[in-house]
């Protein structure tokens, strides 16, 4: 679903400023981005186009929640 | 939504303060259902959270392109700049995914500008602004060369040649804050607060003069990158007192079928483009023709020849369907010049323009289109703060607003010039600026009252303090449910914007003031949801009060355009009592101007 | 010794080491769930990693693997170990840039952009530490190019070889553990695995068994001059 994996993140930050919904986040421990917030990611490529060393795979499916009665 | 599956087991006294607060959660607590759907485990520390004020001369809230233009002709102007963003500059709304921008050339273009004003007029029928459309062709080359000279032609991703103006002129900018409230004192503009995510800051940014360079908005629809505009401005202005119109407008855009919420893939590989110059070519595009298609006749939507829903959308020769000028002629044989790398263009296999070949289909894509990709979004630039004049100033004095933010009705209320949107934007957040600075060297000085304050760092982290609530994502689950279907926001008849605005008015009135957040992604979903469920009211009620049709407002029960009673634009105000009201403002007049 | 003995031997010696350092990691990439890109990216990707696990093997392709040395002769192993060396050492000091190869077939970051944001991320220690085993490897080859010019004593060269390559190997491999593309668990048990075994077996040479006579040295010295 949507953006599915960064592999050799070196913790530039490009993506996590890029990302229009705030769906990545730098891992305090890591140093690496990791997706936080999946849901809220807008598949438009802007966090893969950005990253410098081409770590991100994004995928065009995004599975849309349910609408339950109450959440 | 991410924490429902988990179980957890709640201490007595937290059960005890839940159980107090609401009986019906021990009832179901008692059947031993996990009940942390409700509770806000909060995952920072609100008593400790550090408070920030800057101070500057023009506060520019957004950093797109107009933000960009906004932000150095104010300072070029002589005023202090400060630019704060909820994204990253030149990443954050529509901006990175537009790549047409349009640059009135005279010594290329047979058209002179008052002919050019007036075929926008025609196609737009009368619904332009014509003092805004002529200042999009007067100004639009100069920004389109300085742009060139930024290198922004030179790559697809437009961070590098926005920061190069912004970083030569020491601007600062703040990226990552969302501003969620402007601060009004003694009926000036004086300010707006929100909080960084980054810095989990509460900020407060006293300004002589704030211009509102915030983009559109939607309901967060699947399909067009535009989930991080929430009329953000739109409703911040409002709530001070400022003047919005447009909200019956829609923009039609459609989505592929398949794999709807992708919007990279459902335009081709045009965000990966860099972006290019589009010339005089005056189009009627984005209206509500596919929709009418798709309602007369069903899913799956059937591809006829332009303007098909006119004549061929199986209506027995009937004359109906959105509204069209009279003898409108466009070149509707292929894609024109330039014209798919707009970024305002629907993807391939839009309804009204087949591509060539044409069995609807855009390549690589098997199945038809769908539609509501941008919902909640109007045309560009006919929905935002009400222009008193054409120096982009709203009523409340020292408040700006510029490109999408504005609803300066450049291409009137339907999109009429390729590549507009984008020049339109760089042309208006140069106007902006320069008036925003010049408003500044009058104003001696201004200050946020402690009190004021104290009341909005409460109203910013109110979600946040909730024990229990309804998360922002689950809300606008809901709002989507109610505003995006085709009978609701498209094709429109009064039982169903009734009916949806008894749903609206109910998240209105007990949803909105119980929005959780947890965190500051959270926080920031919480006041994104609020501003949804307000542009979604006034959408709702300007759709009721405009009783035709024309351009790409649509309704069932009014199918015609009325020039008698609606040559006029509906604008939008906070009462004195806090309730919404509206009035006409004649075509082809500022705001409370003489008839 | 025959042709067909001597194939028999090298056979017999070097196909464990190929199927530990070249069969292993081929069969890791293939197995592991890394998501694919184009032929060629893929291609540099596995390129890069033979480069560093084949370059691991050097451990066992020099004087510390006695059976080697004894079945092959030393005067074969060292050409082994230089071939090797040469080759992949370059390999490796190329694959900043292969990452960045995607950048020249796109409009948006230009290549020298990306290289630079590349090299000049210090937040984690992965990069840093990658810049330290580049330049220790980058030593490590220049000083083994110019081994003789240096005019080095043979116990001073063997422990400039081996602090230079114990320093590399070991922020090298942290640097492939912590932001490698294909660094999944199994890549980093294996990783773990052969740098321990060829670090232990270096030490143990160096530090315990140090009693070689001089005169042995120098015989090889003449060997390979």
């Amino acid at each position: 679903m949507a953006i599915e994996s960064i592999n050799g993140c070196i913790g530039c930050e490009e993506c996590i400023k890029s990302c229009p919904t705030d769906v990545l986040r730098l891992n305090p421990d890591s140093k690496k981005a990791e997706i936080l917030y999946p849901e809220d990611c807008q598949i438009c490529h802007l966090c893969r186009m950005y990253c410098p060393v081409d770590a991100i795979t994004i995928s065009p499916e995004k599975t849309i929640p349910v609408i339950v009665s109450w959440g | 939504m991410k924490k429902q599956d988990k179980k957890e087991n709640i201490s007595r006294r937290k059960f005890m303060a839940l159980a107090g607060g609401a009986a019906s959660f021990a009832a179901i607590s008692a059947l031993g259902m996990p009940i942390e759907w409700a509770s806000n485990e909060l995952e920072v520390d609100i008593d400790t959270l550090g408070v920030d004020k800057l101070s500057t001369d023009v506060l520019v809230i957004g950093s797109g392109m107009a933000g960009l233009f906004a932000a150095v002709k104010a300072h070029d102007a002589g005023a202090k700049v400060l630019m704060v963003s909820k994204g990253r500059l030149g990443a954050s709304g529509q901006t990175p995914f537009a790549k047409g921008i349009f640059a009135y050339d005279p010594e290329n273009e047979i058209v002179g500008i008052d002919e050019f004003v007036e075929k926008v007029s025609f196609s737009a029928i009368g619904t332009n602004n014509k003092a805004y459309t002529r200042q999009l062709a007067e100004h639009s080359l100069a920004r389109v060369n300085e742009l060139r000279e930024w290198g922004f032609f030179n790559s697809s991703l437009y961070n590098k040649s926005f920061s190069k103006p912004i970083e030569e002129r020491n601007i600062p900018v703040h990226e990552r804050v969302t501003i969620t409230h402007l601060i009004k004192e003694d009926e000036s503009v004086v300010g707006a607060a929100g909080f960084s995510i980054d810095e989990q800051k509460v900020l407060f940014y006293e300004a002589k003069s704030v211009i509102l360079c915030t983009g559109a908005g939607g309901v967060k629809p699947n399909g067009f990158p535009i989930c991080d505009l929430t009329h953000d401005g739109t409703i911040m202005a409002y709530n001070i007192g400022a003047k919005v119109t447009g909200k019956e407008w829609n923009d039609g855009h459609p989505g592929k079928s398949e794999n709807p919420a992708a919007c990279y893939d459902g335009w081709g590989d045009m965000f990966e483009q860099k972006p290019s110059t589009t010339r005089i070519e005056i189009r009627h595009d984005l209206g509500v023709e596919a929709n009418y298609m798709a309602y007369a006749n069903g899913n799956p939507l059937k591809m006829g020849p332009p303007g098909a829903s006119k004549n061929s959308a199986g209506n027995n020769g009937k004359n109906d369907g959105p509204q069209r000028p009279e003898g409108l002629v466009l070149s509707d044989d292929g894609p024109p010049g330039g014209g798919e790398k707009d970024g305002n263009r629907p993807p391939k296999g839009e309804g009204r323009r087949p591509p060539k070949g044409g069995d609807g289909a855009p390549p690589g894509m098997g199945g038809g289109i769908v539609g509501g990709s941008s919902a909640g979004m109007a045309i560009h630039k006919s929905e935002g703060l009400v222009p008193i004049n054409d120096k982009c100033e709203s009523n409340i004095p020292g408040l700006y607003a510029a490109g999408d933010a504005l609803g300066s009705y450049m291409s009137g209320a339907i999109y009429t010039q390729i590549g507009s949107s984008l020049a339109g934007s760089a042309v208006q957040g140069g106007v902006a600026g320069e008036a925003a600075a010049a408003y500044c060297k009058n104003i001696k000085s201004i200050s946020i009252s402690k009190s004021k304050m104290k009341e909005l760092k409460a109203e910013i982290l109110a979600p946040m303090k909730r024990e229990a609530g309804y998360s922002p994502a689950w809300v606008t689950q809901t709002l989507q449910g109610i505003m995006i279907p085709n009978f609701v926001l498209y094709i429109k008849k009064k039982s169903m914007l009734k009916g949806a605005l008894a749903y609206i008015e109910e998240l209105r009135d007990h949803h909105m003031p119980m929005l959780k957040a947890a965190n500051f992604h959270e926080l920031r979903l919480a006041h994104e949801t609020a501003n949804m469920i307000i542009s979604a009211e006034m959408k709702l009620k300007a759709s009721l009060m405009r009783t035709e049709s024309r351009c790409s407002h649509y309704r069932l029960d009014y199918p015609d355009m009325d020039n008698e009673n609606w040559q006029a634009w509906i604008n939008i105000q906070k009462g004195e009592d806090g309730s919404m009201q509206f009035e006409k403002q004649p075509f082809g007049q500022w705001p409370n101007e003489a008839v | 010794m025959g042709l067909i003995m001597k194939n028999e031997i090298y056979i017999k010696n070097l196909v464990p080491l190929m199927i530990a350092f070249i069969g292993v990691p081929v069969l890791l990439y293939t197995l592991g769930d890394f998501p694919r890109r184009n032929y060629l990216m893929e291609t540099l990707s596995l390129t890069t990693i033979l480069g560093f696990t084949i370059l691991m093997s050097q451990f066992f392709l020099s004087r510390i693997n006695k059976k080697l040395v004894k079945d092959i002769r030393m005067v074969n192993v060292l050409k082994i170990h230089k071939f090797i060396g040469y080759l992949f050492i370059s390999i490796l000091l190329f694959h900043p840039f292969f990452i960045i190869v995607p950048k020249f077939f796109d409009n948006g970051v230009t290549p020298s952009d990306a290289f630079l944001k590349l090299i000049t991320t210090f937040s984690g220690l992965g990069v840093i530490l990658g810049l330290i085993a580049y330049s220790c490897v980058l030593i490590l080859m220049i000083s083994a190019f110019f081994r003789f010019k240096l005019h080095l004593k043979y116990s001073t060269w063997r422990s400039l070889h081996g602090v230079l390559t114990l320093l590399f190997v070991i922020t090298a491999t942290w640097h492939v553990i912590d932001i490698g593309r294909h660094s999944n668990t199994s890549f980093s048990v294996y990783y773990v695995l052969i740098v321990a075994t060829g670090v232990y077996a270096l030490l143990r040479t160096y530090l315990f068994k140090t009693t070689k006579s001089s005169k042995e040295h120098r015989n090889t010295l003449k060997i390979i001059k």
